[in-house]
């Protein structure tokens, strides 16, 4: 297919439908609302299914039956919609069950507003659910790389039988840009769902049965042990990051994803007119965190800025990481607001303003 | 050009920009944005800019709540109709839903008046070929109890439009047209797109104020 215009609700909806999306149970919200509406009308037409539920924590649970039935399933919300849904996330993430989750980021807390924000980067990378578990979770920048990255999530989530969350704040949901929705993407290979329930369980001679209880805590911790080794093969294997303008010796580098890697982009132009060379590091996967660019930066760097549109949230990974090594600095807008690059080229000059006194 | 032009089309066809754009280059009275939709993106976030050319804005929050999605349309909304001194633009939400909304000044449009305008773009989807679109119309017809009077292509992939997508747009869009018995009333032309050609209609550039520098 060529390319064409698309709102980033409308492409990541099609993008699962890509990607072999066979059912959608979701409630809508603002401003996500894009994602349901287009799949409530073309899941039916591509013969899959679509439901909206009463409720999140419905939609969640019904993603759960679903997932546990062996089926390629996805619900979608803005972030205090996924609040809801933690529970069931961790019932997901602690079932083994594989599943997608998209989060159209607004404002928070609480309610909060209807305005871009990446405030949820704790609660993607974190979760909010009980217990010993994490997902997989991306925060894309462009409308093509968020749909390549819908697209392969449901091979992943069946890799891992894990839940696999993909954040995008509010700007990349409602923006429009030119993508190719058959962009070549490499799946990842999972084998076939023996464990699902799919009532066959005289022809495969067992039952299966899907469940988080656990009563004996050795059984218990020897499950615990068998997900930590998952996410340890996480952690090995989808580091995910872009490196960008390393190759000019930068002594200021940025971490920032999402909308706001695009505004560092424009900074980083306006800061080389001036001669003044600054890199970035462009966590894709921002869980597991992406380690591995942080042993690769030219020797010229002093400084490391983190850039969110949250409140140093990001920030704590990037500390947990540095160990020390360089000097970090921090630029945050809040609240839906969504900065200016002049406001990140100021922040720039004045760290190095400080750094020449 | 009437008093009064209606925009319509698809979501995402580039109804706002558009709107924007004429009410600037044309000199218009009044911006109305009827587009109780889309959260972002919209004309209402354009106050200044269109204070700044004497266009007044009538927007479809409580004034100037940005942040609200509780769709509300102000009574002002109707003055056009009913004070045949000024010219306005209305800039409809997407498909027959947003075409909806003009039912509530049925009895006082007088279609004399009226310029009801399909903005189209053949690399959205839903308005990919000519019967696509002839459907679209039909259906923005139905809900809107108006009759469309022009087409406008403003067929774009944004940064990476060139002048032959510009062309396909208009080879989808003239047949129709053609078909239908209606004008092109504006072909718009991406700022970068370095042409002489002269496409149907009047050829306006097109500046995008609601899209960031960034975007």
């Amino acid at each position: 297919m060529a390319k064409v215009l698309m709102k980033g609700n409308e492409a990541m909806a099609l993008a699962a439908i890509k990607g072999g999306c066979d059912a959608f149970f979701g409630y809508p919200i603002t401003p996500q609302n894009e994602v349901p509406e287009y799949l409530s009308y073309h899941m039916e037409k591509n013969d899959r299914i679509f439901v909206q539920a009463e409720s999140e924590v419905a939609a969640i649970n019904m993603v759960y039956g679903a997932a546990g039935s062996g089926a390629r399933v996805l619900t979608s919300s803005s972030s205090p919609g996924i609040a809801l849904k933690q529970e069931g996330i961790s019932y997901l993430a602690g079932s083994e069950l594989p599943a997608v989750i998209i989060n159209v980021m607004r404002g928070g807390p609480g309610l909060g507003g209807i305005q871009p924000s990446q405030g949820d980067y704790n609660q993607i990378t974190r979760g909010g659910g009980n217990g010993d578990y994490q997902l997989l979770a991306y925060a894309p920048e462009t409308l093509q790389e968020t749909v390549n990255i819908v697209k392969r999530s449901f091979s992943l989530a069946d890799y891992y039988r894990n839940p696999v969350i993909i954040a995008v704040d509010g700007l990349i949901g409602q923006m429009m840009e030119p993508v190719d929705l058959d962009q070549k993407i490499e799946e990842k290979k999972s084998p076939a769902k023996d464990w699902a329930a799919t009532g066959e369980a005289a022809k495969r001679g067992k039952r299966n049965k899907i469940v988080s209880l656990h009563l004996d805590p050795y059984q218990l911790e020897k499950h615990n042990l068998k997900l930590k080794a998952k996410y340890d093969e996480m952690k090995e294997n989808e580091q995910q990051y872009e490196l960008i303008n390393m190759d000019h010796d930068p002594s200021i580098v940025f971490v920032a994803y999402g909308s706001m890697a695009r505004i560092a982009r424009s900074a980083i132009e306006a800061l080389k007119k001036e001669g003044i060379e600054v890199g970035m590091i462009r966590p894709i996967c921002v869980h597991p965190f992406p380690e591995k660019a942080f042993e690769t930066l030219p020797k010229s760097v002093t400084t490391l800025l983190t850039l969110e549109m949250s409140l140093g949230q990001m920030l704590q990974d990037v500390q947990i990481v540095n160990q020390g090594r360089y000097t970090l600095d921090f630029f945050g807008r809040a609240g839906g607001v969504v900065p200016e690059s002049e406001e990140i080229v100021e922040k720039v000059k004045t760290i190095m303003k400080g750094a020449a006194k | 050009m009437k008093r009064i032009q209606v925009l319509t089309g698809h979501y995402g066809s580039g109804k706002s920009e558009i709107a924007i754009n004429l009410a600037i280059e044309n000199k218009i009275d009044m911006l109305v944005d009827l587009d109780v939709v889309n959260p972002y993106f919209r004309s209402r976030s354009m106050h200044e800019l269109l204070e700044a050319h004497q266009v007044s804005l009538v927007e479809s929050t409580i004034e100037k709540a940005l942040g609200s999605d509780l769709p509300f349309i102000s009574a002002k909304g109707s003055r056009p109709f009913s004070d045949k001194s000024l010219t306005a633009i209305y800039d409809l939400a997407g498909t027959h839903a947003g075409a909806k909304l003009l039912m509530q000044y049925r009895e006082q449009i007088d279609i004399q008046d009226v310029d009801f305008l399909v903005v189209i773009n053949i690399f959205r989807m839903e308005t990919a070929t000519k019967e696509q679109i002839f459907d679209l119309i039909k259906t923005l017809e139905a809900s809107s109890q108006l009759k469309v009077t022009g087409l406008i292509n403003n067929t774009n992939l944004m940064k990476e439009t060139t002048e032959e997508h510009i062309k396909q747009g208009e080879a989808v869009i003239k047949s129709l047209a053609e078909q239908l018995n209606l004008p092109i009333r504006y072909t718009f032309i991406e700022e970068h797109v370095e042409t002489n050609h002269i496409f149907e209609g009047e050829n306006r550039r097109l500046v995008r104020y609601l899209a960031k520098k960034w975007l």
